[in-house]
Protein backbone atom coordinates (compact mmCIF):
# COMPACT_ATOMS: atom_id res chain seq x y z
CA UNK A 1 0.00 0.00 0.00
CA UNK A 2 1.23 3.44 -0.84
CA UNK A 3 1.66 5.78 2.08
CA UNK A 4 2.21 9.00 0.20
CA UNK A 5 0.43 11.89 1.87
CA UNK A 6 -2.28 13.43 -0.18
CA UNK A 7 -1.56 16.89 -1.43
CA UNK A 8 -4.59 18.31 0.35
CA UNK A 9 -3.59 20.57 3.13
CA UNK A 10 -3.58 18.63 6.38
CA UNK A 11 -3.65 21.85 8.37
CA UNK A 12 -6.87 22.98 6.73
CA UNK A 13 -8.43 19.58 7.28
CA UNK A 14 -7.46 19.62 10.95
CA UNK A 15 -9.46 22.77 11.46
CA UNK A 16 -12.79 21.24 10.68
CA UNK A 17 -15.45 18.77 11.61
CA UNK A 18 -16.25 15.74 9.55
CA UNK A 19 -13.38 16.18 7.13
CA UNK A 20 -10.67 13.68 7.87
CA UNK A 21 -7.89 14.49 10.33
CA UNK A 22 -5.45 12.52 8.32
CA UNK A 23 -5.67 11.17 4.83
CA UNK A 24 -2.93 8.86 3.71
CA UNK A 25 -3.59 7.43 0.25
CA UNK A 26 -6.82 5.45 0.56
CA UNK A 27 -6.90 5.56 4.37
CA UNK A 28 -9.07 8.03 6.25
CA UNK A 29 -9.04 8.60 9.99
CA UNK A 30 -11.90 10.28 11.84
CA UNK A 31 -12.97 10.44 15.44
CA UNK A 32 -15.53 11.58 17.95
CA UNK A 33 -15.59 12.35 21.63
CA UNK A 34 -18.03 13.17 24.38
CA UNK A 35 -17.09 14.61 27.75
CA UNK A 36 -20.10 14.58 30.03
CA UNK A 37 -21.08 15.05 33.65
CA UNK A 38 -24.21 13.86 35.45
CA UNK A 39 -25.95 14.34 38.79
CA UNK A 40 -29.22 13.07 40.22
CA UNK A 41 -31.07 14.11 43.35
CA UNK A 42 -32.40 10.58 43.76
CA UNK A 43 -31.64 8.45 46.85
CA UNK A 44 -31.11 5.53 44.53
CA UNK A 45 -28.81 5.33 41.51
CA UNK A 46 -29.17 4.77 37.79
CA UNK A 47 -29.51 1.08 36.83
CA UNK A 48 -25.86 0.76 35.81
CA UNK A 49 -24.53 2.64 38.83
CA UNK A 50 -23.20 5.52 36.75
CA UNK A 51 -25.60 8.31 37.70
CA UNK A 52 -25.59 9.04 41.42
CA UNK A 53 -26.24 11.85 43.88
CA UNK A 54 -22.78 13.26 43.28
CA UNK A 55 -21.25 14.72 40.14
CA UNK A 56 -20.01 11.84 38.01
CA UNK A 57 -18.30 11.58 34.64
CA UNK A 58 -18.60 7.86 33.89
CA UNK A 59 -22.00 7.64 32.21
CA UNK A 60 -21.42 9.62 29.03
CA UNK A 61 -17.69 10.27 28.58
CA UNK A 62 -16.14 8.35 25.67
CA UNK A 63 -13.85 8.64 22.70
CA UNK A 64 -13.91 6.82 19.38
CA UNK A 65 -11.66 6.54 16.36
CA UNK A 66 -12.73 5.37 12.94
CA UNK A 67 -10.39 4.17 10.24
CA UNK A 68 -11.69 3.63 6.73
CA UNK A 69 -9.45 2.14 4.08
CA UNK A 70 -10.16 1.55 0.45
CA UNK A 71 -8.81 -1.78 -0.71
CA UNK A 72 -9.93 -1.39 -4.30
CA UNK A 73 -12.69 0.57 -6.00
CA UNK A 74 -15.35 -1.90 -4.84
CA UNK A 75 -14.03 -2.91 -1.42
CA UNK A 76 -13.51 -1.00 1.81
CA UNK A 77 -12.63 -1.79 5.38
CA UNK A 78 -14.08 0.38 8.15
CA UNK A 79 -13.18 -0.05 11.82
CA UNK A 80 -14.25 1.82 14.94
CA UNK A 81 -12.35 1.71 18.22
CA UNK A 82 -14.13 2.95 21.30
CA UNK A 83 -12.99 3.83 24.81
CA UNK A 84 -15.63 4.57 27.42
CA UNK A 85 -15.28 5.97 30.91
CA UNK A 86 -17.79 3.28 31.88
CA UNK A 87 -15.09 0.68 31.17
CA UNK A 88 -12.22 0.50 33.62
CA UNK A 89 -9.27 2.73 32.71
CA UNK A 90 -11.03 3.84 29.50
CA UNK A 91 -10.10 0.44 28.06
CA UNK A 92 -10.46 0.76 24.32
CA UNK A 93 -12.03 -2.02 22.30
CA UNK A 94 -13.06 -2.69 18.73
CA UNK A 95 -16.68 -1.64 18.79
CA UNK A 96 -17.23 -2.71 15.21
CA UNK A 97 -15.38 -3.28 11.96
CA UNK A 98 -16.30 -4.73 8.62
CA UNK A 99 -15.23 -5.29 5.08
CA UNK A 100 -17.72 -4.05 2.53
CA UNK A 101 -18.20 -4.93 -1.09
CA UNK A 102 -20.12 -2.62 -3.39
CA UNK A 103 -21.77 -5.08 -5.75
CA UNK A 104 -23.70 -2.43 -7.70
CA UNK A 105 -25.15 1.04 -7.25
CA UNK A 106 -27.97 -0.58 -5.28
CA UNK A 107 -26.29 -3.41 -3.34
CA UNK A 108 -23.56 -3.29 -0.74
CA UNK A 109 -22.57 -6.40 1.23
CA UNK A 110 -20.77 -6.18 4.56
CA UNK A 111 -19.23 -8.81 6.82
CA UNK A 112 -17.42 -8.64 10.14
CA UNK A 113 -18.66 -6.98 13.31
CA UNK A 114 -21.55 -4.70 12.51
CA UNK A 115 -23.24 -2.14 14.72
CA UNK A 116 -26.64 -3.49 15.74
CA UNK A 117 -29.29 -1.41 13.88
CA UNK A 118 -32.04 -1.97 16.46
CA UNK A 119 -33.38 1.59 16.49
CA UNK A 120 -33.10 4.87 14.57
CA UNK A 121 -29.75 6.01 15.89
CA UNK A 122 -28.37 2.67 17.13
CA UNK A 123 -25.66 2.47 14.53
CA UNK A 124 -24.15 5.81 15.60
CA UNK A 125 -25.27 5.78 19.23
CA UNK A 126 -21.76 6.52 20.51
CA UNK A 127 -21.49 9.69 18.41
CA UNK A 128 -23.19 12.28 20.59
CA UNK A 129 -22.62 15.05 18.06
CA UNK A 130 -24.89 13.26 15.61
CA UNK A 131 -28.11 13.58 17.67
CA UNK A 132 -29.82 16.24 19.79
CA UNK A 133 -29.80 14.64 23.26
CA UNK A 134 -26.96 13.83 25.61
CA UNK A 135 -28.31 10.26 25.88
CA UNK A 136 -30.90 8.95 23.47
CA UNK A 137 -34.14 8.23 25.38
CA UNK A 138 -33.22 5.39 27.73
CA UNK A 139 -36.78 4.09 27.96
CA UNK A 140 -36.23 2.79 24.43
CA UNK A 141 -32.49 2.57 23.93
CA UNK A 142 -31.64 0.41 26.98
CA UNK A 143 -34.00 -2.31 25.78
CA UNK A 144 -31.43 -4.02 23.58
CA UNK A 145 -28.16 -4.34 25.51
CA UNK A 146 -26.49 -5.87 22.46
CA UNK A 147 -24.72 -3.23 20.41
CA UNK A 148 -22.88 -5.18 17.73
CA UNK A 149 -23.30 -8.33 15.68
CA UNK A 150 -20.67 -10.72 14.40
CA UNK A 151 -22.09 -11.58 11.04
CA UNK A 152 -23.08 -10.04 7.77
CA UNK A 153 -25.61 -7.67 6.32
CA UNK A 154 -26.67 -6.27 2.99
CA UNK A 155 -27.59 -2.69 2.22
CA UNK A 156 -30.05 -2.31 -0.59
CA UNK A 157 -30.68 1.27 -1.63
CA UNK A 158 -33.03 2.51 -4.26
CA UNK A 159 -35.16 5.47 -5.23
CA UNK A 160 -38.87 5.08 -4.67
CA UNK A 161 -40.90 8.01 -5.96
CA UNK A 162 -39.14 10.96 -4.37
CA UNK A 163 -37.87 8.96 -1.40
CA UNK A 164 -34.71 6.99 -0.80
CA UNK A 165 -35.37 3.48 0.40
CA UNK A 166 -32.88 1.48 2.45
CA UNK A 167 -33.45 -2.19 3.23
CA UNK A 168 -30.86 -3.83 5.48
CA UNK A 169 -31.27 -7.51 6.31
CA UNK A 170 -28.68 -8.92 8.75
CA UNK A 171 -27.70 -12.24 10.30
CA UNK A 172 -25.19 -13.23 12.93
CA UNK A 173 -24.46 -13.85 16.55
CA UNK A 174 -23.70 -11.49 19.38
CA UNK A 175 -22.14 -11.48 22.80
CA UNK A 176 -22.78 -8.80 25.31
CA UNK A 177 -22.72 -7.81 28.87
CA UNK A 178 -25.88 -6.50 30.35
CA UNK A 179 -26.42 -4.69 33.57
CA UNK A 180 -28.98 -6.56 35.58
CA UNK A 181 -30.30 -5.25 38.85
CA UNK A 182 -31.46 -8.16 40.98
CA UNK A 183 -35.07 -7.55 41.75
CA UNK A 184 -37.10 -7.76 44.92
CA UNK A 185 -39.12 -10.59 43.43
CA UNK A 186 -36.10 -12.87 43.61
CA UNK A 187 -35.99 -12.68 47.38
CA UNK A 188 -39.08 -14.78 47.79
CA UNK A 189 -38.55 -18.49 47.55
CA UNK A 190 -38.54 -19.26 43.90
CA UNK A 191 -37.83 -22.77 42.85
CA UNK A 192 -35.06 -22.76 40.33
CA UNK A 193 -34.08 -25.79 38.31
CA UNK A 194 -31.73 -27.95 40.34
CA UNK A 195 -27.98 -27.58 39.81
CA UNK A 196 -28.42 -24.07 38.44
CA UNK A 197 -26.07 -21.55 39.92
CA UNK A 198 -27.24 -18.00 40.15
CA UNK A 199 -24.52 -15.41 40.17
CA UNK A 200 -26.92 -12.81 41.43
CA UNK A 201 -26.13 -10.40 44.19
CA UNK A 202 -28.39 -8.61 46.60
CA UNK A 203 -31.52 -6.92 45.38
CA UNK A 204 -30.58 -3.44 44.27
CA UNK A 205 -26.95 -4.26 43.54
CA UNK A 206 -25.66 -3.71 40.03
CA UNK A 207 -24.63 -6.98 38.41
CA UNK A 208 -23.03 -7.55 35.04
CA UNK A 209 -24.27 -10.62 33.25
CA UNK A 210 -22.56 -12.04 30.18
CA UNK A 211 -24.87 -13.43 27.58
CA UNK A 212 -24.94 -14.61 24.03
CA UNK A 213 -27.38 -14.28 21.21
CA UNK A 214 -27.46 -16.90 18.50
CA UNK A 215 -29.44 -17.31 15.31
CA UNK A 216 -29.81 -13.60 15.20
CA UNK A 217 -31.75 -12.45 12.19
CA UNK A 218 -33.27 -9.08 11.54
CA UNK A 219 -34.19 -6.40 9.11
CA UNK A 220 -33.88 -2.65 9.27
CA UNK A 221 -35.60 -0.52 6.68
CA UNK A 222 -36.05 3.17 6.17
CA UNK A 223 -37.50 5.68 3.77
CA UNK A 224 -35.97 9.14 3.59
CA UNK A 225 -37.56 12.18 2.04
CA UNK A 226 -36.06 15.68 2.08
CA UNK A 227 -37.53 16.61 5.45
CA UNK A 228 -38.89 13.37 6.87
CA UNK A 229 -37.85 9.79 7.40
CA UNK A 230 -39.59 6.67 8.66
CA UNK A 231 -37.97 3.48 9.87
CA UNK A 232 -39.12 0.02 10.84
CA UNK A 233 -37.16 -2.88 12.25
CA UNK A 234 -37.68 -6.44 13.34
CA UNK A 235 -35.29 -8.92 14.87
CA UNK A 236 -35.38 -12.37 16.33
CA UNK A 237 -32.66 -13.93 18.50
CA UNK A 238 -32.00 -16.88 20.79
CA UNK A 239 -30.61 -15.69 24.10
CA UNK A 240 -28.32 -17.67 26.39
CA UNK A 241 -26.93 -16.47 29.72
CA UNK A 242 -25.06 -18.88 31.96
CA UNK A 243 -25.41 -16.65 35.00
CA UNK A 244 -29.17 -16.83 34.63
CA UNK A 245 -29.23 -20.51 33.71
CA UNK A 246 -30.76 -19.58 30.39
CA UNK A 247 -30.13 -21.40 27.15
CA UNK A 248 -31.43 -20.41 23.71
CA UNK A 249 -34.63 -18.67 24.67
CA UNK A 250 -36.47 -16.90 21.89
CA UNK A 251 -36.54 -13.13 21.92
CA UNK A 252 -38.18 -10.76 19.46
CA UNK A 253 -38.00 -7.02 18.97
CA UNK A 254 -39.90 -4.82 16.64
CA UNK A 255 -39.85 -1.09 16.33
CA UNK A 256 -41.08 1.79 14.24
CA UNK A 257 -39.92 5.38 14.23
CA UNK A 258 -39.53 8.56 12.28
CA UNK A 259 -37.69 11.86 12.11
CA UNK A 260 -38.47 15.34 10.87
CA UNK A 261 -36.35 18.37 10.00
CA UNK A 262 -38.52 21.10 8.55
CA UNK A 263 -38.35 24.88 8.83
CA UNK A 264 -36.00 24.57 11.80
CA UNK A 265 -38.32 22.21 13.66
CA UNK A 266 -36.74 18.87 14.38
CA UNK A 267 -38.56 15.80 15.63
CA UNK A 268 -37.84 12.21 16.56
CA UNK A 269 -40.30 9.52 17.65
CA UNK A 270 -39.97 5.77 18.16
CA UNK A 271 -41.96 2.86 19.56
CA UNK A 272 -40.79 -0.67 20.34
CA UNK A 273 -41.99 -3.96 21.75
CA UNK A 274 -39.82 -6.72 23.16
CA UNK A 275 -40.95 -10.25 23.94
CA UNK A 276 -38.78 -12.88 25.53
CA UNK A 277 -39.84 -16.38 26.44
CA UNK A 278 -38.68 -18.79 29.08
CA UNK A 279 -35.97 -18.20 31.63
CA UNK A 280 -34.42 -15.24 29.85
CA UNK A 281 -37.54 -13.32 30.76
CA UNK A 282 -36.13 -13.09 34.27
CA UNK A 283 -33.37 -10.76 33.18
CA UNK A 284 -35.17 -9.29 30.16
CA UNK A 285 -38.92 -9.10 30.79
CA UNK A 286 -41.39 -8.22 28.06
CA UNK A 287 -41.42 -4.48 27.58
CA UNK A 288 -42.66 -1.80 25.32
CA UNK A 289 -41.69 1.82 25.19
CA UNK A 290 -41.78 4.96 23.16
CA UNK A 291 -40.60 8.54 23.07
CA UNK A 292 -41.21 11.71 21.13
CA UNK A 293 -38.84 14.65 20.83
CA UNK A 294 -39.50 18.09 19.41
CA UNK A 295 -36.87 20.76 19.02
CA UNK A 296 -36.48 24.12 17.34
CA UNK A 297 -33.30 25.52 15.86
CA UNK A 298 -32.66 29.24 16.54
CA UNK A 299 -29.35 29.84 14.82
CA UNK A 300 -26.82 28.07 17.00
CA UNK A 301 -29.30 27.19 19.74
CA UNK A 302 -31.65 24.26 19.75
CA UNK A 303 -33.92 23.79 22.75
CA UNK A 304 -35.79 20.48 22.77
CA UNK A 305 -38.29 18.54 24.82
CA UNK A 306 -38.74 14.78 25.07
CA UNK A 307 -41.42 12.63 26.62
CA UNK A 308 -40.54 8.96 27.03
CA UNK A 309 -42.28 5.98 28.55
CA UNK A 310 -41.22 2.42 29.36
CA UNK A 311 -43.99 -0.05 30.15
CA UNK A 312 -44.84 -3.70 30.54
CA UNK A 313 -45.81 -5.63 27.45
CA UNK A 314 -48.10 -8.43 28.57
CA UNK A 315 -45.40 -10.10 30.63
CA UNK A 316 -46.34 -13.75 31.30
CA UNK A 317 -46.99 -15.08 34.80
CA UNK A 318 -45.11 -18.31 34.23
CA UNK A 319 -41.91 -18.52 32.27
CA UNK A 320 -41.03 -22.13 31.82
CA UNK A 321 -42.19 -25.69 31.46
CA UNK A 322 -41.37 -28.50 33.85
CA UNK A 323 -39.10 -26.45 36.07
CA UNK A 324 -40.76 -23.06 35.90
CA UNK A 325 -38.52 -20.06 36.06
CA UNK A 326 -39.68 -16.92 37.72
CA UNK A 327 -40.63 -14.30 35.16
CA UNK A 328 -38.90 -10.96 35.28
CA UNK A 329 -40.61 -7.88 36.51
CA UNK A 330 -41.26 -5.35 33.76
CA UNK A 331 -39.65 -1.97 34.34
CA UNK A 332 -41.96 1.00 34.24
CA UNK A 333 -41.22 4.68 34.18
CA UNK A 334 -41.84 7.81 32.24
CA UNK A 335 -39.76 10.93 31.93
CA UNK A 336 -39.74 14.44 30.58
CA UNK A 337 -36.45 15.92 29.43
CA UNK A 338 -35.77 19.56 28.67
CA UNK A 339 -32.54 20.10 26.84
CA UNK A 340 -30.59 22.60 24.84
CA UNK A 341 -27.89 22.12 22.27
CA UNK A 342 -25.51 24.92 21.29
CA UNK A 343 -23.29 24.68 18.21
CA UNK A 344 -19.69 25.58 18.95
CA UNK A 345 -18.82 25.90 15.27
CA UNK A 346 -19.05 22.95 12.91
CA UNK A 347 -18.00 19.74 14.62
CA UNK A 348 -18.59 20.68 18.25
CA UNK A 349 -21.70 21.07 20.38
CA UNK A 350 -22.41 21.87 24.00
CA UNK A 351 -25.49 20.29 25.55
CA UNK A 352 -27.35 20.60 28.83
CA UNK A 353 -30.38 18.64 30.00
CA UNK A 354 -32.69 18.39 32.97
CA UNK A 355 -34.77 15.22 33.14
CA UNK A 356 -37.58 14.41 35.52
CA UNK A 357 -37.98 10.66 35.84
CA UNK A 358 -41.07 9.17 37.41
CA UNK A 359 -40.60 5.44 38.06
CA UNK A 360 -43.40 3.05 38.92
CA UNK A 361 -41.55 0.66 41.16
CA UNK A 362 -37.85 1.02 40.48
CA UNK A 363 -38.00 1.95 36.81
CA UNK A 364 -34.49 2.35 35.40
CA UNK A 365 -33.00 2.93 38.86
CA UNK A 366 -31.59 0.24 41.13
CA UNK A 367 -34.48 0.85 43.54
CA UNK A 368 -32.33 0.80 46.67
CA UNK A 369 -30.63 3.60 48.57
CA UNK A 370 -27.02 3.54 49.81
CA UNK A 371 -28.11 1.84 53.06
CA UNK A 372 -29.87 -0.98 51.25
CA UNK A 373 -33.40 0.26 51.88
CA UNK A 374 -35.90 -0.14 49.10
CA UNK A 375 -36.77 3.22 47.52
CA UNK A 376 -39.55 2.87 45.00
CA UNK A 377 -41.83 5.20 43.08
CA UNK A 378 -39.83 8.32 43.96
CA UNK A 379 -39.62 10.82 41.14
CA UNK A 380 -36.07 12.01 40.52
CA UNK A 381 -34.26 14.71 38.61
CA UNK A 382 -31.22 13.92 36.49
CA UNK A 383 -29.02 16.82 35.36
CA UNK A 384 -26.45 16.36 32.60
CA UNK A 385 -24.02 18.49 30.62
CA UNK A 386 -21.82 17.33 27.78
CA UNK A 387 -19.52 18.51 25.03
CA UNK A 388 -19.61 16.47 21.83
CA UNK A 389 -17.07 16.77 19.06
CA UNK A 390 -16.33 15.03 15.80
CA UNK A 391 -13.03 15.32 14.03
CA UNK B 1 -8.10 71.12 -11.62
CA UNK B 2 -10.13 69.54 -14.29
CA UNK B 3 -7.69 66.66 -14.41
CA UNK B 4 -7.95 66.20 -10.68
CA UNK B 5 -11.76 66.15 -10.84
CA UNK B 6 -11.70 63.65 -13.66
CA UNK B 7 -9.32 61.53 -11.67
CA UNK B 8 -11.56 61.72 -8.61
CA UNK B 9 -14.63 60.84 -10.67
CA UNK B 10 -12.87 57.91 -12.25
CA UNK B 11 -11.66 56.67 -8.88
CA UNK B 12 -15.17 56.89 -7.44
CA UNK B 13 -16.55 55.15 -10.49
CA UNK B 14 -13.97 52.38 -10.21
CA UNK B 15 -14.60 52.01 -6.50
CA UNK B 16 -18.33 51.88 -7.15
CA UNK B 17 -17.90 49.18 -9.78
CA UNK B 18 -15.64 47.20 -7.50
CA UNK B 19 -18.12 47.55 -4.65
CA UNK B 20 -20.90 46.43 -6.92
CA UNK B 21 -18.91 43.45 -8.10
CA UNK B 22 -18.19 42.34 -4.54
CA UNK B 23 -21.81 42.80 -3.51
CA UNK B 24 -23.26 40.97 -6.45
CA UNK B 25 -22.36 37.44 -5.36
CA UNK B 26 -20.21 35.54 -7.75
CA UNK B 27 -22.10 32.90 -9.63
CA UNK B 28 -21.59 29.28 -8.68
CA UNK B 29 -20.87 26.89 -11.53
CA UNK B 30 -21.48 23.15 -11.29
CA UNK B 31 -18.84 21.62 -13.52
CA UNK B 32 -18.04 18.26 -15.06
CA UNK B 33 -15.45 16.80 -17.41
CA UNK B 34 -15.83 18.08 -21.01
CA UNK B 35 -16.36 14.49 -22.14
CA UNK B 36 -19.41 14.09 -19.91
CA UNK B 37 -22.48 13.29 -22.02
CA UNK B 38 -24.75 15.50 -19.92
CA UNK B 39 -25.45 19.04 -21.10
CA UNK B 40 -27.13 20.12 -17.88
CA UNK B 41 -28.13 18.86 -14.44
CA UNK B 42 -30.84 20.05 -12.10
CA UNK B 43 -30.16 21.36 -8.66
CA UNK B 44 -32.04 18.60 -6.83
CA UNK B 45 -29.86 16.00 -8.55
CA UNK B 46 -26.69 17.86 -7.52
CA UNK B 47 -27.97 17.89 -3.93
CA UNK B 48 -28.63 14.14 -3.99
CA UNK B 49 -25.17 13.41 -5.35
CA UNK B 50 -23.45 15.63 -2.78
CA UNK B 51 -25.43 14.06 0.08
CA UNK B 52 -24.46 10.57 -1.06
CA UNK B 53 -28.04 9.65 -1.92
CA UNK B 54 -27.20 9.09 -5.55
CA UNK B 55 -24.00 7.48 -6.73
CA UNK B 56 -24.40 8.05 -10.43
CA UNK B 57 -25.03 10.83 -12.91
CA UNK B 58 -28.60 11.08 -14.15
CA UNK B 59 -28.66 8.65 -17.05
CA UNK B 60 -25.82 6.56 -15.68
CA UNK B 61 -22.09 6.61 -15.02
CA UNK B 62 -20.67 6.69 -11.52
CA UNK B 63 -20.06 10.10 -10.03
CA UNK B 64 -17.43 11.42 -7.63
CA UNK B 65 -18.51 14.74 -6.10
CA UNK B 66 -15.78 17.11 -4.92
CA UNK B 67 -16.05 19.46 -1.97
CA UNK B 68 -13.91 22.48 -1.18
CA UNK B 69 -11.98 23.10 2.02
CA UNK B 70 -13.68 25.05 4.82
CA UNK B 71 -13.37 28.80 4.51
CA UNK B 72 -13.92 29.04 0.75
CA UNK B 73 -16.71 31.46 -0.26
CA UNK B 74 -18.16 29.09 -2.81
CA UNK B 75 -18.49 26.34 -0.22
CA UNK B 76 -20.67 28.51 2.01
CA UNK B 77 -22.74 29.47 -0.99
CA UNK B 78 -23.03 25.87 -2.15
CA UNK B 79 -24.16 24.66 1.28
CA UNK B 80 -26.71 27.46 1.59
CA UNK B 81 -28.17 27.45 -1.91
CA UNK B 82 -27.86 23.82 -3.04
CA UNK B 83 -27.85 21.76 0.15
CA UNK B 84 -30.00 24.24 2.10
CA UNK B 85 -27.98 23.53 5.21
CA UNK B 86 -25.57 25.34 7.51
CA UNK B 87 -22.04 24.05 7.86
CA UNK B 88 -22.94 22.56 11.27
CA UNK B 89 -25.91 20.74 9.74
CA UNK B 90 -23.75 19.31 6.96
CA UNK B 91 -21.22 18.14 9.56
CA UNK B 92 -24.06 16.53 11.55
CA UNK B 93 -25.42 14.85 8.43
CA UNK B 94 -22.06 13.30 7.54
CA UNK B 95 -21.43 12.32 11.17
CA UNK B 96 -24.59 10.23 11.07
CA UNK B 97 -23.67 8.53 7.83
CA UNK B 98 -19.92 8.21 8.19
CA UNK B 99 -19.79 7.00 11.80
CA UNK B 100 -22.49 4.44 11.08
CA UNK B 101 -20.34 3.12 8.24
CA UNK B 102 -23.08 4.00 5.75
CA UNK B 103 -21.48 6.72 3.69
CA UNK B 104 -18.40 8.78 3.02
CA UNK B 105 -18.37 12.54 2.55
CA UNK B 106 -17.07 13.89 -0.78
CA UNK B 107 -13.33 14.33 -1.22
CA UNK B 108 -12.22 17.79 -0.19
CA UNK B 109 -9.90 19.85 -2.38
CA UNK B 110 -8.18 23.09 -1.45
CA UNK B 111 -10.00 25.64 -3.64
CA UNK B 112 -11.71 26.50 -6.95
CA UNK B 113 -8.58 25.91 -9.02
CA UNK B 114 -7.85 22.52 -7.45
CA UNK B 115 -11.45 21.45 -8.13
CA UNK B 116 -11.27 22.68 -11.73
CA UNK B 117 -8.00 20.82 -12.29
CA UNK B 118 -9.43 17.58 -10.89
CA UNK B 119 -12.65 17.84 -12.88
CA UNK B 120 -10.65 18.53 -16.06
CA UNK B 121 -8.71 15.30 -15.54
CA UNK B 122 -11.32 12.94 -14.03
CA UNK B 123 -14.29 12.04 -16.27
CA UNK B 124 -16.35 10.82 -13.26
CA UNK B 125 -15.99 13.92 -11.15
CA UNK B 126 -18.48 16.68 -10.38
CA UNK B 127 -17.43 19.95 -8.78
CA UNK B 128 -18.58 23.41 -7.86
CA UNK B 129 -16.46 26.49 -8.51
CA UNK B 130 -16.72 30.25 -8.82
CA UNK B 131 -18.03 30.90 -12.31
CA UNK B 132 -15.18 33.20 -13.32
CA UNK B 133 -12.51 30.47 -13.03
CA UNK B 134 -14.30 28.32 -15.61
CA UNK B 135 -12.53 27.75 -18.94
CA UNK B 136 -12.71 25.22 -21.76
CA UNK B 137 -11.05 22.49 -19.65
CA UNK B 138 -14.39 21.81 -17.95
CA UNK B 139 -18.07 21.80 -18.87
CA UNK B 140 -20.63 23.87 -16.97
CA UNK B 141 -23.79 21.85 -16.21
CA UNK B 142 -25.57 24.38 -14.05
CA UNK B 143 -25.15 28.01 -13.04
CA UNK B 144 -26.50 29.20 -9.72
CA UNK B 145 -26.75 32.98 -9.43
Amino acid sequence: MKTRLRTTSAAVLLALGATPVMAVDNIVLNGFMTAGATYTDSDTQWYNGNIRDEIGFEQDSRVGLQVAAQINPKMNVTVQVLGRAREEDYDAFFDWGFVSYTASDAWELRAGKIKFPTFLISDYIEVGYAYPWIRPPQEVYTSNPLTAIAGADALFRTRLGNADLLVQPYVGTSRGQSTVVPQGALEINQTFPPNQQFAFGLPGSVEFVDFEAQNLIGINSSMNWDHFSVRAGYLSIEVSADALGVSQEDAEFWSVGGTMDLNNFIGYAEYFEREIEGGANLGFPNQKGYYATLGYRFGKWMPHITYAKLDENGNPNSCGGANPFPCGEALKQDSITLGVRYELGAGAALKAEAQRVDPEGRGLFTGYDADGNSVLDDAAMIYSVAIDVVF
Amino acid sequence: MKTLRTYATRTLLAAGLLFGAVCAQAELAIIAHPGNSLESIDQAEVERIYLGRSRSFPGGGSVKPLDQAPGNDMRDKFFASVLNMTEAQVTGYWSRRMFSGKGTPPDTLADDLAVKARVASDPNSLGYVREDVVDSSVKVLLLIP
